[in-house]
């Protein structure tokens, strides 16, 4: 008996001198940081991420683009329901707290730090043409980023290098838009450089004069926009789709697309056919219905751009959203006309094309009337663009340009800037908030 | 008159039994004064020799001793049961109460049987000092929140470990649509014989990294030696919700927004907006909340038998619960199967085996936040139809969540088997080895199909089925040695290691494209648009040692430590040690308190030690990457940051108390008074968004829990006919940040600051509305007092109340008349406030066509009119920001539960072999007692927010009969 207890004892002590193996579990569905940042796969792993991160609601998933054509609108569209952070930019009344506000924040944020670490660490890439094209597309990210980020908050902070150890101090103060500005056309230029002619649904180097141009156009480089865009419409072999509603739902890249993010049924996400489509097209019933001011900015009852609306419980809704996993048309061929265009105008030049023979070709693609040399002024060139782009996230950026009113407000109003987010407020103490919110 | 024949033994017989008149099995009876004596029999029977005269003592472990003089050859005892002699169990062993000098709550099964709701953790509420439980909402599997002497920590896990019959176990919420499930929901409360809390660190120090929120052991029935019997119980209950709100009727609404679209400047538009949502709305006057919120059934089965010999006993149960909930569309049936065998199977060497097997099966709707979830109705206008041509009606302003129930479905299941195998071995008189192995898997299924009909369908239906299983195991081993040294010392020694691992497995899939709504599984989705699947591990190696120490039954001295490590932390932190140590004094042995008539019993005590939070993710301290995918192309992406030095929070806690019996014990009680500080806090710090992170997980700051624990229990009146009993606690809680270093950490609506409660409210304070024009006014609080604004951006946020309270209450009195017997217990929660997050919606001052509260009927109309509602504007967003104007206090008091029972007469029942037959009347939540308008001051939302509520359910108040038998 006695043996026994022994032997019962020894087995129980045994398999505890043992057992500490047992405290070393590894993630699986994850790897460490350290990992992710030590190889060449790792590196290109991270830049697809930042594409998908770049893809979320929060930004181009939708809620940019809807945020700045609510923010823009007068009186085009109408936004009904009580989802309060949408509203907030239709009323012209942002709160601190608005979420879709510090989403957009966070989320650039997030595509920004990615594409730092790629950059970064691209030396891990060992094919030189690979990594050159990935830290092309990495900038063109970033610089997009930025873009909209200046567009809304004004200053904003400008970090170029990766955070990847968390236990340093992360204040840091707002750099002044102008130098923000210059990085992004340093980082665009740089891409355009440094990318392909074509690269899949990745950003190419068209993707990334695209923007230069509508940056130089923000900007009132009228000549250095122009010469982008034309370059673009000479050189990328884009062209407009055949037909208006071919530039929209569309399931892959269409011949109009110069950079789209991406939306499939198992990866992406479209918000805007959340807030822009009936329950019947996935979204939430029409939250943006098309009144007849917008229908007035259009002469000519032929123009399928003023037809190219469904209707929904006595609602108008546009149909440029309205396929469940469309890609998001992020730069196409249609606003490069229009930019061109504009810039020819504002020069009186004609490089690529007379303006005015460009804006009746886009016309004419949507069965429009040509437009004769008088119509054309500045004023034309805002509603055209309205006509064109509307709830492509344009809006309150071209009210800013053409010093319009959006609402009451005033084209400088502070109501028409972003407030810098609460969270933002609270955790960075060199962070200083935007006049009108609270200041 | 029996006097006369002194001396002359005889045969006496008898039975003893306890006061439910279940023969006790190996009780022993002694003549006093003599060392002549018997134990009884199986069926609690004895037989002894002695003369009238003589006094016949029958004592029995857990009961007070009785005595009696023999008068007759037939003795019987009814023993009642000890309090102090009562067995605590403190894990890994157990002890008295009285020479406990930990301070563990204890709940018996009498203090919970009968109660009329499926989830047992309800029951305990209002019963124990210093433990808070309070079901999320009303829906019937809802989560609950399990507070034990307050939160001591702010991002990691705040509920006590749950450790059944020497199980910790799983207790993840696995629910897929957002609103949490309880994973006790399957626990049959019939089969719970004691429920101990242990509340102070000493006696939590043993669970060491994960005692710091408290354990809670719940220990289940076992049979006892002596008549084998069968228990059944049979009920029927009826629910309704225990309070309801007034909305606005369809000419109030029409009125309210005639006015609104008026100051808005679009006279008329009401009516353009109500013929958009309704075919009738000059005539239709729903009122939406009695669509959603329903008359409730819950019907309850069960049968136990137990019994045992010398060697075995055994206790097996069957429990059958079918709820129909109060929430339109919320159903569950569950059945649980239990088995505790125990056999000595050699003379030193007993055998058990625990087994439950369980399933609960539950239709649920929507979380809170979710337009189809049934309770969302009462945004819905009183002017639309609910049924159009016997088909919910479809133009609605937001979804007839008719159509979600009618088309659509979510049915969860939780499977459940929780095993132990243990044995002890008696390696000597004094010394033991334990040894066990437990297994609990707990698998959650989840099933949801979307017809083509329901509500945002737009892809021929879709349906998602998930499947998580966790399986724990646990190996545990203790030697224990037990030493009387003279009369006076008595030693106990527990030594023992435990290996805990656990594993997680996960599976989810959604399919879209349905043929037809025919089909409705995944299998018939022509596309498959997300999968995913995975695994996740943690483990922990734990040794630990208890020592207790009695000196003449006086002194008591009581040392513990465990030693814990985890896969959780990183590798220089993988293990800690949690010391602790309590000490108690029974005054009342003391020769200077004998022979007085006051203190029956008095003792002080103390204890000190630490335990430890481990409750954060499987992998915290890690920086991690972790795939997305782009176009279906794979990438990578930042999950969180890193910090290797990350380990658990310590909690410290001393606490006192003074234990008293007075008056031979009529009057006994508790006070004690403890201070519960964690360190190192694991806390998801906010850090600037602009790096890419929004938190960082680090060791940081500091929590102080201090509270004042009250309780009283009298025996009021206790003749043979007429027993009452009145238990009392109180207890109160400060809870306060007492170090925070980098400052305030402010969220959503709540705050964290130094010498404020955790999650304190944040807000803007509502200063009411200017009666020149009706406009809300917030107080600016920028120095000048008193200075009001109409903006609200304008005004800065204060510390506007605390999401729970600092001072809870229980009342509970039992008593009985011959065959009657009544129970009542009043709970009562003060200092708690709760922000309605949809007020900017349902008291909006008609801000939009969501059906208003009737109080916004007092909105301002004039000038010169003063009133707390601003001026009724669509789109105006008048006053509805966040403010003090949707916080309010949730101060209550509850009638939690009444039962009151009749036992029919033995003469009734011998007859058919019934030894015991009692029907019951049984209530929960019968009346509330508060100025809280809201639906519930114990409702919350499940969709996130500390003390907030969105559109959440009122609790079910439900009142049933039901038919004890035991034959």
């Amino acid at each position: 008996m006695k043996n026994f207890n022994y032997v019962v004892l020894s087995i129980s002590l045994l398999f505890f001198l043992s057992c500490e193996d047992e405290l070393n579990i590894d993630p699986a569905q994850s790897i460490t940081t350290e990992t992710a940042l030590s190889s060449e796969g790792t590196i290109l792993g991270i830049l697809i991420g930042a594409y998908d991160e770049a893809g979320q609601s929060a930004s181009y998933g939708g809620r940019n683009h809807l945020a700045s054509d609510l923010l823009g609108n007068t009186n085009q569209v109408t936004w009904s329901g009580t989802f309060v952070d949408p509203r907030e930019f239709y009323l012209k009344d942002i709160r601190v707290t608005n979420a879709f506000v510090a989403g957009l924040w966070s989320n650039s944020y997030e595509v920004i730090n990615q594409v730092n670490l790629v950059i970064d660490n691209a030396e891990l890439i060992s094919v030189e043409n690979t990594k050159s094209i990935a830290i092309g597309e990495a900038k063109f990210l970033r610089a997009l980023s930025y873009y909209d980020l200046v567009r809304h908050f004004g200053d904003v902070p400008l970090r170029l290098t990766g955070i990847s150890n968390y236990g340093i101090d992360l204040d840091m103060a707002r750099t002044a838009s102008a130098t923000v500005y210059n990085q992004i056309a340093t980082d665009l230029t740089d891409a355009y450089n440094t990318l392909p002619e074509s690269n899949g649904v990745y950003a190419d180097k068209y993707a990334a004069l695209a923007l230069r141009a509508r940056v130089h156009l923000q900007l009132g480089n009228y000549e250095e926009a122009r010469d982008d865009a034309d370059k673009v419409l000479t050189e990328s072999g884009h062209s407009l789709a055949p037909t208006f509603a071919g530039a929209f739902n569309n399931f892959s890249d269409g011949v109009e697309d110069i950079f789209a993010f991406q939306v499939t049924s198992q990866t992406g996400s479209n918000s805007l056919i959340t807030f822009y489509a009936s329950e019947a097209n996935g979204g939430r019933g029409g939250d943006v219905s098309l009144n007849d001011e917008f229908f007035d900015l259009f002469s000519d009852a032929n123009d399928e751009r003023s037809t190219f609306y469904y209707e929904d419980d006595d609602n108008k809704l546009t149909s440029k959203y309205t396929y469940l996993y469309g890609n998001i048309p992020t730069l196409r061929i249609g606003e490069m006309h229009l930019i061109r265009a504009e810039a020819n105008f504002r020069l009186n030049t004609e490089i690529g094309l007379a303006p005015l023979a460009e804006v009746n070709a886009l016309r004419g693609r949507s069965g429009a009337a040509a437009v004769t040399a008088t119509d054309l002024d500045l004023d034309f060139f805002f509603n055209e663009r309205q006509r064109e782009l509307s709830f492509e996230g344009h809006l309150i950026h071209d009210v800013k340009r053409f010093g319009k009113t959006a609402g009451s407000e005033a084209p400088n109003s502070t109501k028409l800037v972003f407030p810098i987010p609460q969270a933002e407020m609270d955790a960075n103490s060199l962070m200083v908030q935007n006049p009108g919110y609270g200041i | 008159m029996f006097g006369a024949v002194a001396f002359a033994q005889q045969t006496i017989t008898g039975t003893v039994t306890d006061d439910s008149g279940v023969p006790l099995s190996g009780a022993t009876v002694l003549i006093q004064g003599t060392s002549t004596a018997v134990t009884t029999d199986f069926d609690g029977k004895f037989s002894i020799n002695a003369s009238i005269g003589d006094s016949l003592e029958a004592s029995y472990v857990g009961f007070s001793s009785q005595s009696a003089t023999v008068d007759s050859s037939i003795v019987n005892f009814l023993m009642s049961t000890d309090q102090l002699a009562e067995v605590i169990v403190t894990g890994y062993g157990s002890q008295s109460k009285r020479t406990l000098t930990d301070n563990i709550a204890s709940v018996t099964s009498d203090d919970i049987k009968g109660i009329p709701t499926p989830n047992a953790i309800n029951t305990l509420a209002g019963k124990v000092t210093g433990v808070r439980v309070s079901q999320t909402n009303g829906k019937i599997e809802s989560g609950y929140s399990f507070r034990v002497r307050g939160q001591s920590s702010i991002s990691a896990g705040t509920q006590p470990l749950i450790v059944l019959d020497g199980i910790p176990l799983i207790t993840n919420n696995e629910s897929s649509n957002g609103s949490p499930t309880n994973p006790l929901i399957s626990l049959n409360a019939g089969d719970i014989e004691s429920i101990d809390i242990l509340k102070d660190a000493s006696a939590a120090s043993i669970y060491g990294s994960r005692g710091a929120n408290g354990v809670v052991i719940i220990t289940t029935k076992s049979g006892k030696k002596g008549k084998n019997k069968i228990d059944v119980n049979l009920s029927n209950g009826w629910s309704t919700k225990t309070n309801g709100r007034d909305w606005m009727n369809a000419n109030e609404y029409i009125e309210l927004f005639r006015e609104a679209s008026i100051n808005a400047g679009y006279p008329g538009y009401e009516e353009v907006y109500m013929e958009s949502i309704s075919p009738s709305w000059e005539t239709t006057d729903t009122n939406w909340e009695d669509i959603a919120l329903v008359d409730g059934h819950t019907r309850d089965f069960s049968v136990a038998s137990s019994g045992g010999n010398d060697k075995s006993t055994y206790y097996m149960s069957v429990a059958h619960n079918d709820t129909k909930g109060i929430v339109f569309g919320n159903e569950m049936k569950k059945i649980s199967v239990r088995s505790n065998l125990e056999t000595k199977t050699k003379d030193f060497l007993t055998l058990g085996l625990n087994v439950n097997l369980s399933r609960a099966d539950i239709d649920r709707v929507a979380n809170d936040n979710a337009f189809v979830t049934p309770l969302q109705a009462i945004a819905l206008s009183p002017v639309s139809p609910v049924y159009v041509d016997g088909e919910p009606y479809a133009d609605t302003q937001y979804p007839n969540f008719l159509l979600q129930d009618k088309y659509g479905s979510y049915n969860t299941i939780i499977r459940r088997i929780t095993g132990r195998l243990y044995g002890t071995a008696e390696i000597t008189s004094d010394l033991s080895f334990n040894s066990s192995f437990s297994y609990d898997l707990y698998a959650q299924s989840e099933d949801s199909f979307n017809g083509s009909l329901t509500p945002f369908q737009s892809t021929n239906g879709d349906a998602f089925a998930s499947n998580y299983t966790t399986e724990n195991f646990i190996y545990s081993n203790y030697l224990q040695y037990d030493k009387e040294i003279g009369n006076d010392h008595r030693i106990s020694v527990v030594v023992g290691t435990e290996l805990n691992k656990s594993k997680r497995r996960s599976a989810t899939v959604i399919g879209e494209q349905f043929p037809t709504d025919d089909f409705q599984t995944i299998s018939s989705a022509a596309e498959i648009v997300s999968g995913t699947g995975g695994f996740t591990r943690y483990s922990f190696v734990s040794y630990f040692a208890r020592t207790t120490y009695s000196f003449a039954d006086k002194y008591l001295l009581k040392l513990g430590l465990r030693r814990d490590g985890s896969s959780r932390f990183g590798n220089d932190v993988k293990f800690g040690t949690f010391p602790s140590v309590s000490a108690g004094w029974i005054l009342s042995e003391e020769d200077f308190l004998s022979n007085q008539p006051v203190f029956s019993f008095l003792k002080l005590r103390a204890s000190w030690g630490e335990a430890g939070n481990a409750e954060i993710g499987n992998f915290a301290s890690l920086g991690l990457f972790g795939v997305v995918s782009y176009n279906q192309s794979p990438g990578l992406a930042f999950i969180q940051a890193d910090n290797a030095k990350l380990t658990w929070e310590t909690t410290t806690q001393t606490d006192a108390s003074i234990q008293f019996g007075l008056f031979d014990d009529k009057i006994s009680g508790e006070i004690g008074y403890f201070v519960k500080e964690t360190n190192d806090l694991l806390f998801a710090e906010p850090i600037p968004a602009s790096s890419g992170a929004s938190s960082l997980t680090k060791n940081i700051g500091s929590v102080e829990n201090t509270g004042v624990e009250f309780q009283l229990s009298t025996t009021n009146i206790n003749s043979n006919n007429f027993k009452w009993t009145t238990d009392v606690n109180v207890s109160t809680l400060e809870n306060k940040i007492t170090d925070l270093p980098d400052g305030d950490v402010i969220g959503n609506l709540n705050i964290l600051r130094e010498g404020e409660p955790i999650n304190a409210f944040y807000l803007v304070e509502y200063a009411g509305v200017d009666p020149d024009n009706g406009d809300a006014l917030f107080y600016t609080n920028k120095g000048t007092e008193g200075e009001t604004s109409n903006d609200w951006n304008d005004a800065e946020r204060v510390i506007a109340g605390n999401p729970f309270p600092d001072l809870m209450a229980g009342l509970t009195n039992s008593l009985s008349y011959k065959q009657f017997d009544l129970s009542f217990s009043f709970q009562g929660e003060w200092g708690a406030s709760v922000f309605n997050s949809a007020g900017k919606f349902q008291e909006a001052n008609g801000d939009w066509f969501d059906n208003q509260d009737r109080s916004q009927l007092r909105r301002w109309q004039k000038p010169g009119d003063i009133t707390d509602v601003p001026r009724a504007e669509l789109i105006a967003g008048n006053g509805t920001e966040d403010s003090t104007r949707y916080l309010k206090s949730t101060d209550y008091i509850r009638l939690k539960n009444l039962t009151l029972g009749y036992n029919l007469p033995n003469t009734i029942t011998d007859n058919v072999g019934i030894s015991n037959a009692r029907v019951y009347l049984s209530g929960f939540n019968l009346l509330t007692f508060t100025d809280y308008d809201g639906y519930d001051p114990e409702s919350r939302s499940d969709a996130g927010g500390v003390g907030q509520v969105f559109y959440s359910a009122p609790a079910a108040k439900t009142i049933a009969i039901g038919v004890n038998l035991s034959f």
